[in-house]
C-alpha cells in the first residue's frame, strides 16, 4: 500500500497545546514519525539575559502551567548554587511539601487529560475535582492558583499558613482513598486497558540512550529518581521509594504515575510533621558572582535542569533550561513505529506533554 | 550536602584539585586523564558526585565514546552553548545511572569556526539538543544526522541567543 505522511496537529485534540506530530503510515500502521515543536517558543532564555535575578522568578513559573512551582524552585536552586547560599531547614521542608503537592496536582491533571484522550470523560471530571484540593493547599501557601511564585532565592516567600499540617494530612488521606477508587474506575474499564496494555513499548536500552527521564524512564524499568539518587533539599531525610515498572508500555507509565502520587502523599506527611521551627528564608545578595550554577531536580515530567552563568552583575549572563519533555518527545518515533494510528493518542498522551516547557 | 559548592569563577585557570573520595569518581578521573593525557585539563571535583573537566574539541567524540562504552555514562542530560567575547563554550552534562555521577565536560570553539563533532550517534538524546544549540546559538555539529532549526521557523535568518542579536528582522 502507498505510504503517506499525515499531520496530527498543530490543531488536534491530542496535542494539548501547539505542536505537530507528523506520522508516516502504511495503511493503518505507523512506519515513521517526526514530532515538530516550536510553536510556543517565547525566547525565555534570551528574556532572562535582560532581567535581574529577582525579575526572572515569575518568568520561571511560566515555563509550565501544569507544574509551575517545580520550575520556580529549579530556578531558585540554580541561582542558590551560583551564589553559594544555603536555604534554612524550615524553608527546605516547606519546599518539599509544596513540590510534592505540585507533583500530585500535575499528575492528576495528566490523568484527567489522559482519560479524556481515551474517551473516558468521567475520569476527567473526577481527576480534575480532586486536583482542586491540592491547588487549594498551594493557594493557601502561596496566594495563587496556578503560577505560584512561591520560592525565593534563599528560601520561600511565606511561612506555612495556619492549620497547614492538619489540612495537608487531611488532603493526603482523601487522595489515598480516591486513588484506590481510580484503580477500579480506570482498570475496570475494558476500553482503557485495551488501549494501554502492550501499547507504545519503549525498551530499557532505548529509554536510556534517548535521554528519556522521569516516569517514562522508570516505566521502562530503570530505577533512577533524582530525589533519591542525587537528593536535594531535605529529601535525604525522608523515607520513600522510587516507583519502577518493568514493562515500558503505556500501562506501565500510567501505573508509575499513580503509585508516585501515593509516594508523594508519604513525603508530604513526613515533611509537614518533621518540619522544624525557625527561619524559612535568608536574604540573597543582589548581584551574583562570576561563575556557574547548576540545578538538577526531578520535575513531575522528568529531569529538569538549569545552568546559569553569572558575570558579577545583577543579571545572568546566560541561563540554559533543560526541558525533560523536549528530550522525551524526540524519542516518540521509537514508541510509535509499528503501532496503529489509533494508538497515537494513547502513546503521546502517556508522555504528559507540556508545551510551555518544551518550547520555552 | 548538595548546597556546598566549589569556589565560583568558571573559565579561570586553577590547579587541579586534589581529588579523593569515592572509587567511581577516581576511576573516571584516571580513565579520562590516562586516555587523553594532553587534552583533558582542569579536572576538578566540584562536590560529591559532580565532576568537571575541560577537553579539547578534537578529542570530544572519542572521549564521549569512551565515557559511554567503558565508564557507563549512559545519559546525556544537557548540552549548553555559551557565548563569550573570544570563544564559544559547549558544556555537556553527562550522567551515569549506576554510580549517580554527573560529569560536566567543557569544550571551546573559536568565534570564527563554531563547530564540534556531533555526539548524537553515541547518545540519541543529544540529537535534538544539538539541533537546539544550532538553532539558537549557531554552533555547527559535524556528522549530525539532521542539523536543522527546531524551535524557530526554517527561514529565520538569525541565531537569537548570540549577544550580537539585538532585535528581530
Amino acid at each position: 500500500m502507498a505510504e503517506m505522511w499525515i499531520n496530527m496537529g498543530p490543531q488536534h485534540p491530542m496535542t494539548h497545546g501547539l505542536w505537530n506530530l507528523r506520522i508516516k503510515v502504511d495503511g493503518e500502521t505507523i512506519v515513521d514519525a517526526e514530532p515538530e515543536v516550536g510553536y510556543l517558543h517565547r525566547g525565555i532564555e534570551k528574556i532572562c539575559e535582560n532581567r535581574t535575578y529577582t525579575q526572572i522568578l515569575p518568568i520561571a513559573d511560566r515555563l509550565c502551567y501544569g507544574a509551575a512551582l517545580s520550575w520556580n524552585h529549579l530556578y531558585c536552586r540554580t541561582i542558590e548554587d551560583l551564589m553559594g547560599l544555603e536555604v534554612p531547614e524550615r524553608g527546605q521542608y516547606l519546599r518539599v511539601a509544596a513540590l510534592e503537592m505540585q507533583r500530585i496536582a500535575s499528575h492528576l491533571m495528566w490523568l484527567a487529560a489522559y482519560a479524556a484522550d481515551l474517551g473516558m470523560m468521567i475520569g476527567f471530571i473526577y481527576a480534575m475535582r480532586d486536583r482542586e484540593i491540592f491547588i487549594d493547599l498551594l493557594q493557601a501557601m502561596s496566594g495563587s492558583r496556578l503560577t505560584y511564585n512561591y520560592c525565593r532565592i534563599g528560601g520561600v516567600a511565606h511561612d506555612a499558613p495556619p492549620d497547614f499540617e492538619r489540612d495537608s494530612l487531611r488532603a493526603c488521606d482523601y487522595i489515598e482513598k480516591k486513588i484506590e477508587e481510580y484503580y477500579d474506575l480506570y482498570e475496570g474499564s475494558k476500553v482503557f486497558m485495551m488501549r494501554n496494555v502492550g501499547i507504545g513499548k519503549l525498551s530499557k536500552e532505548d529509554a536510556m540512550n534517548l535521554g528519556v527521564t522521569g516516569p517514562p524512564l522508570r516505566a521502562s524499568g530503570v530505577r533512577y529518581d533524582l530525589r533519591k539518587d542525587v537528593p536535594y533539599e531535605s529529601y535525604d531525610a525522608i523515607d520513600f521509594q522510587p516507583i519502577t515498572h518493568p514493562d515500558g508500555d503505556c500501562y506501565a507509565r500510567y501505573r508509575v504515575r499513580m503509585e508516585e502520587m501515593l509516594e508523594s502523599c508519604k513525603i508530604i506527611r513526613q515533611a509537614v510533621t518533621k518540619m522544624p521551627k525557625g527561619k524559612w528564608r535568608i536574604v540573597a545578595p543582589r548581584n551574583g558572582p562570576v561563575g556557574t550554577g547548576l540545578g538538577r531536580v526531578e520535575d513531575p515530567r522528568g529531569e529538569g535542569m538549569m545552568y546559569a552563568v553569572g558575570d558579577g552583575t545583577d543579571r545572568p549572563y546566560r541561563l540554559k533550561i533543560r526541558s525533560p519533555i523536549f528530550v522525551t518527545v524526540s524519542a516518540a518515533k521509537h514508541m510509535l513505529v509499528g503501532y496503529k494510528v489509533a494508538d497515537v493518542v494513547a502513546i503521546m498522551g502517556g508522555l504528559d506533554m507540556c508545551i510551555g516547557e518544551t518550547d520555552r | 550536602m548538595e548546597n556546598t559548592k566549589g569556589s565560583p569563577g568558571e573559565g579561570i585557570e586553577r590547579p587541579p584539585m586534589n581529588v579523593g573520595g569515592g572509587s567511581a569518581e577516581e576511576r573516571v578521573i584516571r580513565a579520562l586523564i590516562d586516555g587523553f593525557p594532553q587534552t583533558v585539563t582542569d579536572f576538578r571535583k566540584v562536590r560529591d558526585g559532580f565532576l568537571r573537566a575541560k577537553i579539547e574539541r578534537r578529542n570530544l567524540y572519542k572521549a564521549c565514546k569512551m565515557l559511554r562504552d567503558q565508564l557507563g555514562f549512559e545519559h546525556i542530560s544537557m548540552i549548553t552553548a555559551v557565548e563569550y567575547e573570544d570563544r564559544f563554550e559547549l558544556v555537556y552534562h553527562i550522567a551515569c545511572y549506576g554510580s549517580c555521577l554527573l560529569l560536566e565536560l567543557i569544550t571551546t570553539t573559536p568565534k570564527d569556526d563554531p563547530s564540534v563533532d556531533s555526539v548524537a550517534e553515541i547518545w540519541g538524546g543529544a540529537n535534538w539538543q544539538e539541533r537546539e544549540s544550532y538553532d539558537l546559538m549557531g554552533i555547527r555539529f559535524n556528522n549530525h544526522p539532521k542539523l536543522e532549526r527546531i524551535l524557530l521557523p526554517k527561514d529565520f535568518m538569525f541565531h537569537p541567543l548570540r549577544k550580537s542579536y539585538k532585535e528581530g528582522p
